[in-house]
């Protein structure tokens, strides 16, 4: 046998495949599977909320709750109250058993949770000037229920933050880039959800009020002084002036008055 | 600028992997090279797998040669890894690494046995360890050792 030394100029043993065109495929490959999670993670969850019963809602309440230390108000309820018996008889808000909340922070803002309950930040209650406006932000809460939004917020924010620490682990910086990337449209999808909740809350002012005055009055405060506790309501909702326009617009499309508003009664007032 | 700030992680994690490719394709490039030519160099010097058996009268010396290389990966090359476990599929950015310190094992070996005055190495065996073996883990980055050994032969 002769030995014949001979130098090889292929190397079969390493890909010929560019690292950076690897790179782009697997980054591609990953950027349609986490779409594709999302996809079914909103169709999945609009299903479970049309299916939840109120009284698994009510269980998951107990538990959001928790996260919220505020009192009971009960000057704040016989409000909800009042819009509540003004609406229709069959509607399906009737079956839950409402609690309104008042949290002292400076927010300015107000939040539904899982069954029935409504916390009011004191930083909402403090910006609010007449009995009108403060049932118009009630029953934009009363529409987040009514289209039961409180719940699609919560499954999809949970089915994402699951998935993304499934695949990368808690501490790697692609979940928190993945959950950073979905989050603003889950903020996109809620502001069309807010939009379906403030054309609520005017239908339902009207019905108590017999007219839709003080309906923007709120909004349009919180457009004047554009200062400091307004970039946490633009988070989440759409601008105030935005939402403004598209409720007149509502009132002039559907022939509601606007008459003077009422005061706050003492008991709500600092 | 804020912006930045506020995803420092993300901004350490980009910088360590831009660094990462840049410096690990420069030392591949180079190590390469450097393998091609000393293999070119000691191309003369046979090494076989096979046992071998040689008439007692014909050889002066036997001598147990080896040579061993640990190469580490570098930031990029793990990036690329863990997209790969997600998908499944050949993990191509470790394949130039084994391949570059299995032969640089040889090569080491060969220059072992040359020192020696050997002409070949017969029963030639490699082996492949990793070393920091959480490799794939959190923020730690591992290694690849290879280790080439045989029975270099001095002939009269």
């Amino acid at each position: 046998m002769q030995f014949t030394p001979k130098q090889l100029n292929d190397n079969v043993n390493v890909s010929k495949t560019h690292p950076l065109i690897e790179l782009f495929w697997l980054i591609g490959g990953l950027i349609v599977l986490v779409g594709l999670v999302f996809l079914i993670l909103g169709v999945t969850t609009d299903w479970a909320v049309s299916k939840t019963p109120i009284k698994i809602e009510n269980w998951i309440g107990h538990l959001a709750l928790a996260e919220f230390p505020a009192d009971e108000n009960k000057a704040l309820e016989q409000r909800l109250q009042s819009l509540l018996d003004s609406l229709p008889e069959d509607s399906p808000l009737h079956q839950y058993n409402f609690h309104v909340f008042l949290d002292e922070s400076d927010i300015v803002n107000a939040i539904a949770l899982p069954g029935g309950n409504i916390v009011v930040y004191a930083g909402l209650l403090n910006e609010v000037k007449s009995e009108n406006e403060l049932a118009m932000v009630l029953a934009h809460e009363l529409g987040h229920f009514a289209h039961r939004d409180h719940l699609r917020g919560l499954g999809r924010g949970l089915g994402v933050a699951v998935a993304a620490t499934l695949l990368f682990g808690e501490e790697s910086a692609a979940s928190s880039l993945v959950s950073k990337t979905l989050l603003t449209f889950q903020a996109r999808y809620s502001q069309d959800q807010e939009s379906a909740a403030d054309q609520f809350g005017l239908d339902l002012l009207t019905r108590r009020y017999g007219h839709a005055g003080g309906a923007t009055d709120f909004f349009s405060r919180l457009t004047e002084d554009a200062g400091s506790k307004l970039p946490y309501l633009l988070a989440s909702h759409p601008h105030p002036k935005v939402r403004i326009d598209a409720l007149n617009k509502l009132i002039k499309g559907r022939h509601y008055s606007i008459a003077k508003t009422q005061p706050l009664a003492p008991d709500l007032l600092p | 600028m804020e912006i930045l700030l506020q995803n420092f992680d993300l901004v350490i994690f980009l910088v360590l992997a831009i660094f990462g490719y840049t410096a690990g394709s420069l030392a591949e490039k180079r190590h390469y090279r450097s393998i091609i030519k000393r293999e070119k160099e000691l191309l003369k010097m046979a090494v076989v797998t096979a046992e071998g058996s040689f008439p007692p009268e014909r050889i002066q010396e036997v001598a147990l040669v080896m040579g061993s290389v640990v190469i580490s990966i570098d930031y990029f090359k793990r990036i690329l890894a863990i997209l790969r476990n997600i998908f499944g599929g050949r993990v191509k950015s470790y394949e130039s690494l084994v391949d570059r310190a299995r032969r640089e094992a040889i090569l080491r070996m060969k220059e072992s046995a040359k020192e020696q005055g050997a002409k070949m190495i017969i029963n030639m065996r490699l082996e492949t360890a990793t070393i920091g073996r959480s490799a794939n883990k959190k923020k730690s980055v591992g290694s690849v050792e290879a280790i080439a050994y045989g029975t270099a032969i001095v002939m009269n």
